[in-house]
């Protein structure tokens, strides 16, 4: 029997080989999660594009620095659920063992499966936005009829939308191996993309960006002086911007709960394996998701600067503002990244940034599905749905019917996405339903040493504290306040879009819908003599 | 009959004091644990003068009375690991001498294992209700003749016992890990070994499997890939079957009524093989937390009439 001694010149552990007994996975992977989860370019820029026109006032900067302050108390609070109860299962295992099966049902239904199905449609448009419209432009391709403009119509959104869920799809059901190693490759292709804009824009002036916006908008879209058109259309129409700063505060704090749309994702996929833990396993669960998130914030404030420098803080809120309006500069969304490709005059350079600089996209897409996948699979092998739900085909190893409880749905929302301009403005109901999910899990840390004291006193996270106070729990009020503000100014402030009549119904309908199921499921499993309230009831030890 | 089924406790002592109670507990007429019994870490208790001193999941504690080293070895045996009282100078010599640290694992499993026992006698009523435990590939020779000598735990490892007109069979061995651990062999000889013992069995229809290693490729089996450091690649987010191919074929080719397995902790789950319903209730022994499997069996019609997966 060989064995591995632990602790150095005096031994604090003694292994033995046994199955299961791996290292940790490296911390360099879960950062490349961390930061394609909390995605910049696909997540933030489409969001920058709603939160300036909404809120004018407001700097960008600050509120991504606070968001980030703020979601790195998020952090801390899953590090400490992932090495408490460190299971793939996520939400769904702590809120089930925590706060009860039910409750631990309902919030990972609706915001790890049900919310996903809106998330489809989101996915499609910013494929639409950042990949076809940019190309189909610069190669001035003008197939389907209004070429670039139609990915940006109803029937475009629609189909690419079709084509993005059949694409998260076929991922799911090839396994993620394949796919895992490719998007590594992806991830570094993508930073490469946005080092080359980096430095476009850092080593042009503005005076060279006017030039060459006018130039390439006059080529490719035939707008003359497309600069001054844009800032004209905007002050038209009664858009103004405040200047690029740092402050006032209460209108900055408004830009917070849009910016959760990219920044509260770093815990997304965070995983742990092995059973020897120890602070180690914290500090490593940590830092992969602080170092993702912190990336994401510095890349985006690099953005921010450059885009002051070299674009023109004022200018960019303005594309974004007509867009807003519905009427763009160039008939399609305001890609930034375009723009500072236009800085080199040669197509096939421009071709070659908008394709690289989609590998964000393509890195990310894969994942959409992947949580539901597993939340429909728990929630099956505990019953709540039919056994059927978890079935995988015999040949092709394809997840059938999880796979059809998601890309159904996903499409058919797609159509109503599509063809409904109000629907499309729901965007931030994707956001908030997670972050229901999210302030379970928070509140589930909060309670954990009451309610699971002897798994808690077991945990390293119990160990990790400041001036003799436990950091995680605390970590969890934080993150209740950050959601808890979210939540309050989503559903109190018209500016977010989620609190009318019709988007409240659409997400009160997924939390119904999860409670209806769980009923049903319940009331089944006991006709056929199943006691679900069994499945989280503790054995007596003694 | 209703059976509870759990496997891979490693050594967790309040997962086995929770198997204990869990025929009261869901009602059970007869509980199965499907092997990995041991633990896989022992934890040095250093004896100074007037103290005793360990490092319990890496933080230093400092144990002044013998009521608080109790209290140390108490929570130690609950994560599954095994204390090992030590003076410095023991402690030194299980670090030079080779195989001083194999020894006393050895000595460690089996004081534990002869102690768990013990407690069976007392709650289990003297064999009352029929309590089946066999090896897992990380469990050494050892435990199985101290298992066999049990009044109230009866060895299943390679016998056809007879359940109320069921038979369950086990089998603990599983395919090769990259651990190289004790009761691997290559899927031939596994299938040899299913062969034999599948082969005592009179009635198929009212056959339990009760194999270690889950079928390969059912979604029982599914574990992180690991590089060749054995560290989980892409942040763990890739999992491959590592399951038995002899043990698929077995339950494609003879079709019990009931599978159960266990080895991969990861994958919890079910999976319907034909006629055969096969499970792998994972464990978590590491949380003190009991996974397993509440299945009613029919013997009329020689089917698992209700399950269900349960974190105890």
């Amino acid at each position: 029997m060989a064995t591995d001694a632990i602790g150095g010149e005096t031994p604090t552990l003694f292994l033995r080989k046994a199955t299961g007994l791996v290292r940790g996975w490296s911390v360099r992977d879960s950062i490349i999660y961390a930061c394609l989860a909390t995605n910049f370019v696909t997540l933030g820029l489409y969001e920058f594009t709603f939160a300036g026109p909404a809120f004018p006032k407001g700097q960008f900067i600050t509120a991504t620095l606070i968001s980030g302050v703020w979601v790195s108390f998020l952090v801390i609070a899953y590090a400490g659920l992932v090495v408490t109860i460190p299971r793939a299962g996520g939400d769904y295992v702590w809120q089930s063992r925590i706060l009860g099966s039910g409750i631990g049902f309902v919030l990972a239904a609706t915001g790890w499966w049900f919310i996903l199905w809106l998330w489809a449609p989101i996915y499609g448009n910013i494929l639409s936005v950042q990949l076809f419209e940019p190309l189909w432009a610069t190669l001035k391709w003008t197939w389907p009829a209004g070429g670039a403009a139609w990915f940006g119509t109803n029937n475009g959104i629609f189909i690419v939308t079709l084509i993005t869920i059949a694409l998260a799809g076929v991922l799911v059901s090839l396994g993620m191996a394949g796919y895992a190693k490719i998007q590594r490759w992806f991830f570094v292709g993508g930073m490469v993309g946005f080092a080359v804009v980096v430095v476009l824009l850092l080593v042009n002036s503005h005076a060279s960006f006017v030039s060459s916006f006018n130039l390439e908008g006059q080529k490719l879209f035939g707008v003359h002086n497309a600069y001054q058109a844009t800032n004209a259309a905007a002050h038209k129409a009664g858009y103004t911007t405040s200047p690029f700063g740092f402050g006032p505060l209460g209108p900055t704090m408004l830009l917070v709960p849009a910016f959760m749309f990219f920044l509260l994702w770093p815990n997304w996929g965070t995983t742990l394996y092995g059973e020897v833990r120890g602070a180690s396993d914290f500090r490593r669960v940590f830092s992969g998701m602080f170092a993702g998130l912190w990336i994401t914030v510095i890349c985006t404030v690099i953005f921010f600067l450059l885009i002051a420098k070299t674009v023109g803080w004022g200018f960019y809120q303005n594309l974004n503002a007509l867009d807003y309006n519905l009427t763009p500069t160039f008939g399609i969304w305001p890609y930034p990244f375009m723009f500072a490709g236009w800085l080199v005059h040669n197509t096939a350079f421009q071709v070659a940034l908008i394709l690289v600089l989609s590998l964000w996209f393509f890195a990310w897409v894969g994942t959409l599905f992947l949580s539901s996948t597993r939340v429909i699979f728990a929630a099956a092998f505990d019953r709540v749905l039919p056994d059927r739900a978890a079935e995988v085909s015999e040949r092709r190893k394809v997840p059938v019917y999880s796979l059809i409880l998601m890309l159904l749905p996903a499409a058919g929302l797609a159509a109503v996405y599509a063809y409904s301009t109000t629907f499309r403005t729901y965007t931030l109901d994707a956001t908030l339903v997670i972050a229901v999910t999210y302030l379970g899990s928070a509140i589930a840390v909060v309670l954990l040493p009451f309610v699971k004291p002897d798994l808690w006193r077991a945990s390293p996270a119990s160990r990790i504290k400041l001036l003799g106070v436990p950091i995680v729990p605390v970590a969890g009020v934080i993150t209740i306040g950050l959601l808890v503000f979210n939540l309050y100014e989503w559903l109190s402030n018209d500016s977010y879009f989620v609190n009318s009549h019709a988007s409240l119904v659409y997400m009160g309908a997924m939390y119904v819908l999860a409670i209806v199921i769980y009923v049903i499921a319940r009331l089944v499993r006991s006709r056929q003599g199943i006691d679900l309230s069994l499945i989280n009831k503790e054995i007596p030890v003694e | 009959m209703r059976v509870f089924f759990a496997t891979d406790i490693h050594g967790s002592e309040v997962c086995w004091r929770k198997f204990l109670n869990a025929a009261s507990f869901y009602k059970a007429d007869l509980v199965v644990l499907g092997g990995d019994v041991t633990g896989k870490i022992m934890v040095p208790v250093v004896a100074h003068d007037g103290y005793w001193q360990a490092v319990v999941r890496g933080e230093t504690i400092r144990m002044e009375t013998r009521a608080e080293l109790e209290e140390i070895q108490k929570k130690i045996r609950n994560a599954g690991h095994y204390p090992a009282v030590v003076s410095p100078d023991e402690l030194q010599a299980l670090s030079d001498e080779e195989g001083a640290v194999d020894r006393r694992f050895s000595a460690e499993m089996t004081r534990s294992l002869d102690r768990w026992l013990d407690m069976a006698d007392g709650k289990l009523g003297g064999g009352d209700i029929p309590c089946i435990l066999n090896g897992g590939n990380d469990d050494i020779w050892e435990i199985d003749d101290i298992i066999e000598a049990s009044p109230s735990v009866t060895f299943g490892e390679a016998k056809s016992l007879d359940l109320d007109g069921f038979h369950l069979v086990s089998m603990g061995w599983t395919n090769p890990t990259p651990w190289n651990t004790f009761r691997e062999a290559p899927e031939e000889q596994l299938k040899e070994k299913i062969d034999a013992v599948v082969s005592q069995i009179p009635d198929m229809g009212r056959a339990i499997f009760n194999f270690h290693a889950p079928p390969y490729g059912t979604g029982l089996d599914e574990a992180p890939a690991l590089d060749e450091t054995l560290r989980p690649t892409h942040g763990g987010a890739v999992m491959k079957p590592v399951g038995s191919t002899a043990v698929r074929d077995a339950i494609n080719n003879y079709q019990p009524m009931l599978s159960v397995h266990g080895h991969i902790h990861e994958s919890r789950g079910i999976k319907r093989m034909g006629r055969t319903l096969a499970i792998n209730p994972g464990s978590v022994y590491s949380d003190g937390v009991l996974q397993g499997a509440v299945l009613e069996l029919n013997a009329k019609k020689g089917k698992v009439t209700k399950y269900l997966l349960v974190n105890g």
